[in-house]
C-alpha cells in the first residue's frame, strides 16, 4: 500500500474540516469501549489471563526462529506446503505464482492487512485474477473505488449507513436501501455468487499453531469459513510473529482477543484449520499455502521494539485513543492506524516516512492501560522520538528550540531570568482580556484554543520577596 | 516528633504561568505540619526533553534534579504528570549509570503527588479551603494511570462542606493537552479539549478542577474560545488551601 | 540466499542465536509444547445440570435458541416443530452421521450429504460443545462436512448434554482422546453469523446462517 505518513499532519486537518467524517467518528466513538468494558467484567480474572497471554507472547517471540521452524515442520507434515516473503513484493509474486499454478480466475478474500500491506489486490489484478473482498466492511471499500481502511477490525467505521446506502444503489444499480440489514442481505448475495465460484480463497491468520501445524482463524461473518472451505486452493499470508505453541494457548488468548476487540466473550466463528481435504471428505481445499511474511519484521526481534511483537491486532488501542476518535484512521497514511499505527509504520515502512506518527499521540497511556499483552505503546513511540533526533529527522527549529531550552533548564540564573521575562512578556499580550488569541511563540497553540495569561511573576520571585519580607525564625 | 522535611517540586509550569498553585500547595503542606522547603535552583524536571527525544537533555535535568531535591524526607509536587516523570522515569532514564541509578530510585520512591501526600501519607483529616460551589473533578492522564491518583482528590474535595462534586462523562479521557503535543499538533489538539470541554459544560458544574497545570490551561483555553466566560478553572491545590 | 534462510538468519542475529542459548531455547519449546500449561479460567459450576444450564443461557445470550429433549429420537419431531414453528421448509441436509434417524416419521425430508447452496436448512450434530461461552465445537469429516453448518440460511444443531463440557480447554483433550490428530477444519459456532461493520450495528445472517437453533438431548 502507498505510504501517506508523511502528511500526517495535512491529513489530519483535513479530516478536522470533514464534516460528515466527524458525525460519523463523533457517532462511533465509545461503542467498543463501552463493550469492552462490559465484555471483560465476565473473566473472573482479566488481568491473570493478560499476564498469561504476554507469556505466551513472549515465549515464542523470544525464541522466534526455533518456533518458526517447528510451525514449519508440522505445517509441511500435515500436507501444507510454507512459502517465505521477504517483503510485499514477494508475496505478490508468490500469491500469483499459486493462483497462475492452479488456473485461478478468481480469489476471494477474507481480511487480510498483510495484503493491504503488500497491495496484493493491485498485483492480483494485473495478473489478470479478480480479487474479492468479502468481509462486508472491506467489501465496502473494494467497491468504493478501492478505499483503504481506517481501522483493522472494522475497516469501513468512517462510513454512515447513508454512505453505505448511496454506494450500493450506484454499485449494484438496486433501489437505494436504507436499512442494514437490507444492505447486508444484498452484499450477502452478491457475495454468495463469488464465494462458489472462486477457484482459491485467501486470508489471514490470527495465529499459528506450532503443537499442530494449524492456522487459527477469527472471525464473525462466515465469510473466512467460507473462503477456506469452498475454493480448492487455500492461502494463508501471516506474519512471521504469529505463531503460539499450543492449542491451550489459543484457548487463553481467545479470552482475550475478542473481548479487547469487539466486545465479544468469543467471537462467533473461530476455525482452526489444519493441512487439506482428507479423502472421501465433501469440503475443503485440496492445497493448503502458508506465506509467511517478514516485511520488517525480522529486525524488530531482539531490538527495542521487540515487545511489539506481541501484538495480536485487536484494535483496542485505536478505539481508545483520544487522537484516533478524533480524525480516524486515514489520517495516519498506512495500513495500521492508532497507537500501534504509530509504532508499526516507522518500523515496517521506514522511520523516515513517518515522521509525525511517533508525536502524533498525548502519551495518555490509555492504549497501554488497554492493550490485552501489555505492550508499552507510549514507551515505544518515545523510544521512535528518540531516533529520529538521534538521526537528526526532526525539524531543524525543533532540534535547536528543544536543546536549547535544556540548556537553559541546567543554568537556574538565567533560566530565572528568562521565565520571569516570559511571564511579564506573556501577561502584556493578553492585555485587559486576560487571554492570547494569537500566541507568537506557539501560535498552533491558538489555532483552536486561547491561551489563558499568566500572573506576571513567576513563582520563585514572589517566593523570594514574601522570603524578604517574613524572614523564618 | 520530628516535622517531615518536604522538598517542594513547583513546577516550570506552575512557576511561569501560576504561582498562586505554588503557594496553595506551600500552604497546604505547611498547615498539615511540614516543613517545607523550596530549593531555589529547581527549573524543570525533564519531561519535555524527554518525551521529545532529547536524551541526553532529559538525563542531565534529571541529575539536576536528583542532587537538588534528594536531601529531603519527601519530595511533594502538585502535578501528577511531573511526578510520575520523577517517579517512573528517572530510575529508567539512569539505567545505565548504577550510582545515579540508585539515587534516582530512592528520589522515586520519596516523590509524591499533591494530593496522594495529604491523604496517603499525611492522612490530614481537614484542609483550610472555604470554596463554595459545585466542581467537576479532570482526571489527569499520568496521575491517574501512572500514579493512580483517582480517590484521593476526591477524598479530601469530600473534606469541603461547601463543594458539591458533579462527576462528567469521560473524566478519565485524555484532554488533548499531551504537552509538546499541543503545540505540535494544535488543531488536532483542541478537537480533542473540545470534546472535554462539552463534558465539562454538560455536568452542569461550575467550576472545573484538575491536578496538572498544563491540562488546565489547555481546558480554560478551549472553554473561553468557545465562548464560556463562566466557568472556572482552577487547580485541587487552589481549591483545598482557598486564599493564600 | 532464499528468503526463508534470509528471514530466519536475520531473526537469528536479533536474538543472538548461538549454541548455548538455542539448546535452552529448544528446551523451553519443548516443554511448553509437553506441559500445555492452561491460562486463568472464569470458575464454573461443572455439575452435569449447571453446565446444561449454563450452556443455554450463553447460547441464548448469542442469539441461538434452545429446545431440550428426552433423548435422540426425539429429536426429529423437535426440529419439525421448531420448523413449523419458524414457517421454515420441512426439507434439509445432514451431515451423514445422522442418516440413521427416522427423519421421515417426522414429517421431514431430509438428505444425508455434503451441503449445497440451495440448501435452506441444515442440521449437524456436535463433536462436543462448551459450556462457558455458549459454544459448538465442529470437526470436519467425510460424516460430518463442514459446510452443512455454513450454507444454509438455518443451521440445526443435535448437542448431546454428556458431551457438554467446561471450558474450550476439555474440548481440546476430547479431541486428542478420540481424534488424535486434528481434523482439517474445527469450527467452534457461537450463534448464527453477524456483521458490525455498518455503524457497528450488529446485524444477523452475514455470509452464513441467519439462525442457530439447538436440540439438547438429555440422556
Amino acid at each position: 500500500m502507498e505510504i501517506k505518513s508523511m502528511h500526517f499532519k495535512a491529513n489530519a486537518s483535513a479530516k478536522l474540516a470533514d464534516v460528515v467524517l466527524q458525525g460519523n467518528l463523533k457517532n462511533a466513538k465509545g461503542k467498543f469501549v463501552t463493550k469492552r468494558a462490559e465484555a471483560i467484567k465476565d473473566l473472573d480474572d482479566f488481568e491473570g489471563t493478560r499476564d498469561a497471554a504476554v507469556a505466551i507472547r513472549n515465549k515464542v517471540i523470544d525464541n522466534l526462529d526455533l518456533w518458526l521452524e517447528r510451525f514449519e515442520q508440522k505445517a509441511l507434515d500435515t500436507g501444507a506446503q510454507v512459502l517465505w516473503a521477504k517483503d510485499g513484493a514477494e508475496v505478490c509474486r508468490l500469491v500469483t505464482e499459486i493462483a497462475k499454478r492452479h488456473g485461478v480466475k478468481k480469489v476471494t478474500k477474507s481480511k487480510s492487512m498483510l495484503s493491504e500491506e503488500a497491495g496484493l489486490n493491485q498485483a492480483l489484478e494485473a495478473a489478470g485474477i479478480q480479487p474479492v473482498e468479502t468481509d462486508l466492511g472491506e467489501y465496502i471499500l473494494q467497491v468504493d473505488n478501492n478505499e483503504p481502511p481506517s481501522h483493522i477490525i472494522a475497516p469501513a467505521v468512517h462510513k454512515s449507513l447513508s454512505d453505505v446506502a448511496d454506494l450500493f444503489h450506484k454499485v449494484h444499480g438496486t433501489p437505494r436501501k436504507t436499512e442494514i440489514p437490507a444492505l447486508t442481505r444484498e452484499a450477502r448475495e452478491v457475495l454468495r455468487g463469488h464465494f462458489l465460484s472462486a477457484e482459491m480463497g485467501l486470508s489471514g491468520g490470527n495465529f499459528l499453531v506450532a503443537e499442530t501445524g494449524s492456522v487459527a482463524l477469527v472471525t464473525n461473518e462466515g465469510n473466512g469459513r467460507m473462503v477456506t472451505t469452498m475454493p480448492k486452493v487455500h492461502v494463508v499470508i501471516t506474519g512471521i510473529e504469529k505463531v503460539i505453541p499450543t492449542l491451550e494457548d489459543l484457548s487463553t488468548l481467545m479470552r482475550i482477543l475478542p473481548r479487547s476487540a469487539t466486545g465479544q466473550s468469543i467471537s462467533n466463528y473461530f476455525s482452526i484449520l489444519t493441512g487439506v481435504k482428507r479423502p472421501e471428505e465433501h469440503d475443503g481445499p485440496e492445497h493448503l499455502y502458508f506465506v509467511l511474511v517478514d516485511s520488517g519484521r525480522a529486525d524488530v526481534v531482539g531490538g527495542d521494539f521487540h515487545a511489539m511483537l506481541r501484538c495480536i491486532r485487536c484494535g483496542a488501542c485505536m478505539n481508545h485513543c483520544p487522537v484516533y476518535q478524533t480524525i480516524g484512521g486515514h489520517a495516519y497514511g498506512w495500513v495500521y492506524p492508532g497507537p500501534m499505527g504509530s509504532v508499526l509504520t516507522p518500523l515496517y515502512a521506514g522511520i523516515e516516512n513517518s515522521i509525525d506518527l511517533p508525536h502524533a499521540a498525548t502519551l495518555c497511556n490509555q492504549c497501554g492501560i488497554v492493550c490485552p499483552v501489555k505492550i508499552p505503546l507510549p514507551d515505544l513511540l518515545r523510544k521512535l522520538r528518540e531516533k529520529q533526533t538521534e538521526r537528526g529527522l526532526r525539524p531543524l527549529t525543533e532540534r535547536i528550540g528543544l536543546r536549547l531550552w535544556a540548556w537553559v533548564a541546567q543554568r537556574p540564573t538565567l533560566y530565572a531570568l528568562g521565565a520571569s521575562l516570559g511571564a511579564r512578556y506573556l501577561k502584556w499580550l493578553a492585555g485587559e482580556s486576560n487571554r492570547i488569541r494569537l500566541l507568537p511563540t506557539a501560535p498552533e497553540w491558538t489555532l483552536g484554543r486561547d491561551f489563558p495569561a499568566p500572573q506576571g511573576k513567576t513563582f520563585r520571585e514572589l517566593y523570594a520577596a514574601r522570603r524578604n519580607a517574613t524572614p523564618r525564625a | 516528633m520530628a516535622k517531615v522535611r518536604v522538598g517542594l517540586f513547583v513546577t516550570c509550569l506552575v512557576d511561569l504561568m501560576r504561582p498562586r498553585i505554588g503557594f496553595a500547595t506551600l500552604k497546604l503542606l505547611e498547615t498539615a505540619g511540614c516543613d517545607v522547603v523550596v530549593p531555589e535552583a529547581q527549573t524543570c524536571c525533564g519531561q519535555p526533553a524527554w518525551n521529545s527525544g532529547d536524551a541526553p537533555g532529559a538525563v542531565a535535568l534529571a541529575k539536576k534534579t536528583i542532587a537538588e531535591f534528594e536531601g529531603f524526607d519527601y519530595v511533594v509536587t502538585p502535578s501528577g504528570s511531573c511526578g510520575d516523570h520523577i517517579r517512573s522515569e528517572y530510575p529508567a532514564l539512569l539505567a545505565a549509570e548504577p550510582d545515579w541509578r540508585d539515587r534516582a530510585t530512592a528520589l522515586a520512591s520519596r516523590t509524591y503527588e499533591l494530593t496522594d501526600f495529604l491523604v496517603t501519607v499525611l492522612k490530614v483529616d481537614s484542609v483550610p479551603g472555604d470554596h463554595e460551589g459545585s466542581i467537576t473533578y479532570h482526571d489527569s492522564c499520568s496521575g491517574l494511570r501512572s500514579m493512580g491518583i483517582k480517590d484521593q482528590p476526591r477524598a479530601l474535595l469530600a473534606k469541603m462542606n461547601g463543594v458539591e462534586l458533579r462527576e462528567m462523562n469521560g473524566c478519565e479521557e485524555c484532554c488533548g493537552f499531551g504537552g509538546t503535543f499541543s503545540v505540535k499538533f494544535g488543531e488536532v489538539s483542541a478537537a480533542i479539549a473540545e470534546r472535554k470541554c462539552d463534558n465539562v459544560l454538560a455536568s452542569g458544574a461550575q467550576a472545573v478542577v484538575g491536578g496538572d497545570l498544563g491540562c488546565l490551561l489547555n481546558i480554560e483555553g478551549k472553554l473561553r474560545r468557545m465562548g464560556n466566560e463562566t466557568t472556572q478553572v482552577l487547580h485541587v491545590a487552589e481549591v483545598l488551601a482557598g486564599r493564600v | 540466499m532464499s528468503s526463508r534462510e534470509d528471514i530466519l538468519g536475520r531473526v537469528r542475529a536479533g536474538l543472538q542465536r548461538n549454541g548455548a542459548n538455542a539448546a535452552a531455547g529448544r528446551e523451553a519449546m519443548a516443554a511448553a509444547l509437553a506441559n500445555r500449561v492452561q491460562g486463568p479460567k472464569p470458575a464454573m459450576d461443572s455439575s452435569p445440570k449447571a453446565l446444561l444450564e449454563r450452556f443455554r443461557v450463553k447460547s441464548e445470550q448469542q442469539s441461538t435458541t434452545v429446545d431440550i429433549v428426552a433423548q435422540e429420537s426425539d429429536a426429529p419431531a423437535a426440529i419439525a416443530r421448531y420448523l413449523t414453528a419458524m414457517n421454515l421448509p420441512k426439507s434439509a441436509v445432514a451431515q451423514p452421521s445422522l442418516a440413521a434417524l427416522d427423519w421421515s416419521g417426522a414429517g421431514l425430508s431430509v438428505e444425508p450429504r455434503g451441503a449445497r447452496d440451495a440448501d435452506l436448512v441444515g442440521i449437524t450434530g456436535c463433536f462436543c460443545a462448551v459450556a462457558e461461552t455458549g459454544t459448538l465445537m465442529m470437526c470436519s469429516s467425510p460424516e460430518t462436512p463442514a459446510a452443512v453448518s455454513l450454507l444454509p440460511e438455518t443451521h440445526i444443531a443435535i448437542v448431546r448434554a454428556a458431551r457438554i463440557l467446561p471450558y474450550m480447554e476439555d474440548a481440546w483433550n476430547l479431541a486428542r482422546q478420540e481424534l488424535g490428530a486434528l481434523p482439517r477444519a474445527v469450527n467452534f459456532i457461537s450463534g448464527p453469523s453477524r456483521t458490525g461493520d455498518i455503524e457497528q450495528t450488529i446485524v444477523l445472517g452475514a455470509h452464513g446462517p441467519y439462525r442457530v437453533h439447538l436440540v439438547i438431548v438429555e440422556e
